[in-house]
């Protein structure tokens, strides 16, 4: 079983309040190695400089919304394996099948509880001790 | 010239916002309504574009009268979906000012959930850099709100109690100081 806190992760979200409650719910979840970036380019960027092992994004965001930067991950061999977790509204049944279709790992509808973000997780890495 | 006409009855669209909802629009003749007890409506535009949005939220209870991470994440969430709605409407996310509403502490009670709700409205706004140009929270009024998103222009009115819709009423309401209904604040 995978440990969370060896598990390196990069939210990106647009606002600074939602980037702190991921945060929040991360750490909860045994996660230590948080990083964070305002939208998709900053996040590509920082990927390239340094990899991570789950990147949990928005969808909406200025620059690079949420599925360009995974479409960007998934185009890039040095981080196309980084396993990406969407943040969704309720309403995006279309954005998620997009998603799908560009290798999302998995997709998580907003407003989440931590628990439920926790379990999105661990259907990508297997259970997290 | 775009003739503006939301003081005209015959040419208003009124565009009703309950609770978890939100609503964006341009239209000059839109005027968005809501009641409001301890909820919550932020009202929010761009003033350049003209594009403005009103949501109406209620930060929910973990039963023992805390608000605790899942119910600020909530609140979050009602922001986001009306901030995002602005943004792809046209508004400029550095451009963005906020009027609040609501809030009221209307029943008697161990916990101040208006207080909360109004609480998390200021800081999510102070933390996303967006001005806060008026506000009217707090009280043990109800208030009735306009919203004209297009000039920014809101008119609240509070209202007693009694004479609040049910959605805003405790089932068993308890003694309320008396407030007259058809105070009018122009914001």
């Amino acid at each position: 079983m995978p440990q969370a806190s060896s598990i390196s992760v990069l939210v990106v979200d647009d606002q600074l309040t939602m980037r702190a409650l991921i945060r929040n719910a991360l750490q909860q979840i045994g996660f230590k190695d948080i990083r964070e970036a305002p939208d998709g380019e900053e996040a590509l960027k920082n990927l390239l400089a340094k990899p991570a092992n789950l990147v949990i994004s928005d969808f909406n965001m200025p620059k690079m919304d949420g599925l360009a930067l995974l479409r960007a991950v998934r185009s890039h061999p040095p981080i196309r394996q980084t396993a990406f977790v969407m943040l969704t509204g309720r309403a995006d049944r279309e954005l998620v099948q997009r998603a799908v279709q560009f290798g999302v790992n998995n997709y998580c509808v907003k407003p989440f509880t931590v628990q439920g973000l926790k379990e999105k997780i661990e259907q990508v890495f297997g259970q997290l001790t | 010239m775009t003739a503006f006409h939301h003081d005209d009855p015959e040419r208003a669209i009124k565009v009703h916002v309950t609770q978890g909802e939100s609503h964006v629009s341009t239209d000059p003749n839109v005027v968005m309504t809501t009641v409001l007890g301890s909820c919550i409506a932020a009202c929010i535009r761009d003033p350049q574009s003209g594009v403005g949005g009103m949501n109406h939220f209620l930060l929910p209870d973990s039963g023992d009268g805390r608000r605790d991470g899942d119910a600020v994440r909530y609140g979050a969430y009602a922001m986001e979906v009306l901030i995002n709605d602005l943004l792809k409407r046209g508004a400029r996310r550095e451009r963005l000012e906020a009027k609040i509403f609501g809030g009221a502490k209307l029943f008697d009670g161990l916990s101040d959930v208006g207080a909360s709700n109004a609480a998390f409205a200021e800081r999510f706004l102070r933390d996303e850099g967006i001005p806060i140009v008026s506000s009217s929270t707090g009280g043990v009024s109800a208030r009735r709100v306009e919203f004209w998103p297009a000039s920014g222009r809101v008119r609240q009115r509070l209202v007693a109690v009694d004479n609040a819709p049910q959605d805003v009423r405790r089932p068993t309401p308890p003694p309320m100081p008396a407030v007259a209904s058809g105070d009018v604040d122009l914001f």
